[in-house]
């Protein structure tokens, strides 16, 4: 009981961080149909930006101004560098961005150094909201769950229930049509990559108080970001919080359990045999939870091509 | 190498070769193949700096072979593959020796890189000192004549920290092992196991898992909570290492950690009072050394000596003692001479001496048991804590046993 609640605790909270981050290039995706490599490099910069404004002035403004900086960020990427590459197709923006990502971690590692900041919550938030088993469950855990379900709520609310979600959607679905009918679609296309930046900045400016803030930290959340993406389904909103959530779960579980394949084998009286072996056959569930992630891409893959809500299913 | 240095050495050249057809001394080329850029880029950079420190204070007292050493920085982008190519141009620019330190992958790769070329070119040897990559293998199967290892392995860690815990009452019975999965984690949970009965202790669980891919360690905190030990011990590094000691501190777990790379630059900024009264195990600390080296290297670079740097600074030391008991005389520089002199150089530190054992070239060196405290001799990270040393364990106590799978082929 205890294991199945902390457990459930842990990847549920996991998983919203990853909604956090991914749900920008969700949205990007989705609405514009550029596959951003370089979104994680946009969290990044957030959690640069907030631990710089939060050294100055406060954490609170930090939050607040980390994500407008970033969006602000986004609208000139797409305006002076995407835009340009627009028309010879995907693969150029993908290059493109591909290799933002590199620049935006060489510039980081120019100003802030090689080595992780000091960027941390401010003290009264670090207490703990409530014990489990003996266990202190920290406040800020919880807070980057609710941040996470407050931005799908936004970005659901925003897209399926106003006029702007419908320009966005007849933009990216009839370009040329959305413009005979007299809306700016490249202006559309900015303002949507740029929320969808300024929500990276905001992953970032929440979730680099509570992980290290270093310049590998995109690096290492763009990889998990992308399974989230094709997991979920390309653009699909409700996808990636299903993935995010799938992902956080089962990478939280599979630490617990110690499962292998001679245990598998022990079953029909082949564990000694199986032991022996050694190898993939004592490999346990734990010591890969980190690839848990990638297997479910590849399942799902294999199932879904279009991921778990995608639309060409 | 940087460019003003770059055109001192051609300028010093292009003057010897002005002096009236004077035969031409060869230099000795050092090549620094390091994760120059990439995600090991904080590590890597601070081993090419603190090799160049000691370098440029050689060329300042006369240089080598009539010349000055040139050192020539190679960036293998925190790959292998990277490695291998930069490998294959630091033998077209003549390098002899080459240093590396930031990955034990890497390493491998190196160390291989080199025993490949020896074979193939006698006479024309290359010399590889490995600064910082500890997986047991390179001084076990992988050793060979022309490599050196200038830091500590697992065992020498693990030992000192159980010893030190051990004595100022702070080891408990009970040690929850967790680690990388590859080698150096391997490495260090073995140690762990074999230490149990010299520490007195029960290794209640092990635990393995991957390398820089897990973001969330609070499933881990609550298997370690389950098992309910005194001390955690892991030779987890950078992310991992504060993910997992960040992750435990939040979760209130009343454990001890014993690391092994905890002194690592930014760590303790951002683990902050998290970290107070953990342990880490490491070749050096600056706290425990009164002479003035500390002050001079940070006149040099600009910072005090940390995390690596100390123990590179140590290995071109020894370099250096070796290189003053052969004379090439202006002549022809023979790598297997510098090799041989290696096996008998010596240094001394503050911290005791070091010596490279001949059967396998692991440098025989003091191992420093530290504590995170308050207000420290030397701060770290701009907080008020850094790490005061527990206990100093002599090179000689440190030391394990060569491995038998060591099969050096020696020159004659």
């Amino acid at each position: 009981m205890e294991f199945l609640i902390v457990s459930t605790l842990n990847g549920v909270i996991y998983g919203l961080l990853l909604f956090m981050v991914s749900s920008g290039l969700t949205l990007i995706f989705g609405m514009m149909g550029v596959l951003n490599f370089a979104h994680a490099s946009f969290y990044m910069v957030g959690a640069y930006i907030a631990y710089t404004i939060t050294a100055l002035v406060d954490f609170w403004v930090g939050l607040l101004v980390a994500p407008i900086l970033v969006g602000l960020l986004g609208v000139l990427v797409e305006r002076y560098l995407l835009r340009r590459v627009h028309e010879h197709g995907h693969a150029h923006e993908l290059l493109l961005t591909f290799g933002l990502a590199f620049i935006f971690e060489e510039l980081v590692k120019l100003f802030y150094g090689d080595f992780p900041v000091n960027y941390a919550m401010p003290d009264y938030l670090r207490f703990p909201a409530f014990t489990v088993f003996g266990t202190d469950y920290p406040f800020y855990r919880i807070f980057i769950g609710l941040v996470a379900v407050a931005m799908f709520v936004a970005l659901y609310l925003l897209l399926s229930r106003t006029r702007a979600g419908l320009v966005v959607r007849a933009a990216e679905r009839l370009p040329s049509m959305a413009e005979a009918l007299g809306h700016n679609v490249p202006l559309v296309f900015m303002g949507v990559f740029g929320t969808g930046a300024a929500f990276a900045g905001l992953g970032g400016a929440v979730a680099g108080a509570f992980f290290p803030t270093n310049p590998n930290m995109a690096l290492e959340l763009g990889v998990i970001v992308f399974v989230v993406v094709v997991v979920g389904g390309l653009g699909s909103l409700e996808g990636s919080l299903i993935a995010s959530l799938m992902i956080g779960l089962f990478s939280s579980f599979a630490v617990g359990l110690d499962w292998s394949l001679a245990g598998l084998f022990s079953l029909v009286g082949l564990g000694e045999w199986a032991r022996a072996l050694g190898g993939v056959f004592t490999l346990t569930l734990s010591s890969i939870s980190g690839t848990i992630p990638f297997l479910l891409m590849l399942i799902v893959l294999l199932v879904r091509p279009a991921g778990l809500m995608g639309e060409r299913n | 190498m940087t460019v003003r240095k770059l055109g001192l050495a051609l300028g010093l050249a292009a003057a010897a070769g002005l002096g009236a057809g004077a035969a031409q001394a060869e230099p000795l080329k050092i090549g620094i193949i390091e994760s120059l850029s990439g995600s090991q880029t904080s590590t890597g950079r601070l081993f090419a700096t603190a090799a160049e420190y000691v370098v440029d204070q050689i060329n300042a007292d006369g240089g080598f072979n009539g010349e000055p050493i040139e050192v020539i920085e190679y960036d293998n982008a925190g790959g292998t593959t990277g490695a291998a190519d930069k490998f294959k141009q630091a033998v077209a620019d003549g390098v002899h020796i080459v240093l590396q330190g930031a990955s034990s992958a890497i390493a491998g790769q190196v160390t291989e890189d080199v025993r490949k070329h020896n074979i193939r070119n006698p006479g024309n040897e290359l010399m590889y000192i490995n600064l910082g990559a500890e997986a047991l293998a390179l001084t076990g199967e992988k050793c060979h004549f022309y490599q050196f290892r200038f830091t500590t392995t697992a065992p020498m860690r693990v030992n000192a920290m159980v010893d030190a815990m051990k004595e100022a009452g702070d080891l408990g019975t009970k040690v929850y092992s967790i680690n990388q999965n590859y080698s150096w984690g391997r490495d260090m949970e073995d140690a762990i196991k074999a230490a149990a009965d010299r520490g007195d202790y029960e290794v209640v669980d092990t635990v393995l898992h991957e390398v820089n891919k897990i973001q969330d360690f609070s499933p881990f905190v609550a298997k370690i909570k389950d098992a309910g030990p005194d001390t955690v011990m892991t030779g987890n590094w950078s992310n991992d290492l504060l993910l997992l000691m960040k992750a435990a501190g939040d979760a209130g777990l009343d454990v001890r950690f014993g690391t092994t790379f905890l002194d690592q630059v930014g760590n303790i900024a951002n683990a902050g009072d998290t970290a107070l009264g953990h342990y880490v195990a490491h070749p050096y600390n600056i706290a425990a050394d009164d002479s003035d080296f500390a002050e001079n290297y940070k006149a040099a670079t600009g910072h005090y000596p940390v995390y690596i740097e100390p123990q590179t600074v140590n290995a071109i030391r020894t370099l250096g003692e070796a290189l003053k008991t052969v004379d090439f005389g202006g002549g022809d520089v023979s790598v297997t001479e510098i090799a041989k002199a290696m096996e008998n150089a010596s240094i001394e530190t503050p911290l005791g001496p070091i010596t490279v054992r001949k059967d396998d070239h692991q440098a025989v060196l003091p191992v420093v048991v530290s504590k995170v405290v308050k207000d420290p001799k030397y701060p770290v990270d701009g907080t008020d804590l850094g790490f005061g040393v527990v206990k100093v364990v002599p090179g000689e106590d440190a030391i394990y046993e060569a491995q038998e799978s060591c099969e050096m082929d020696r020159p004659s």
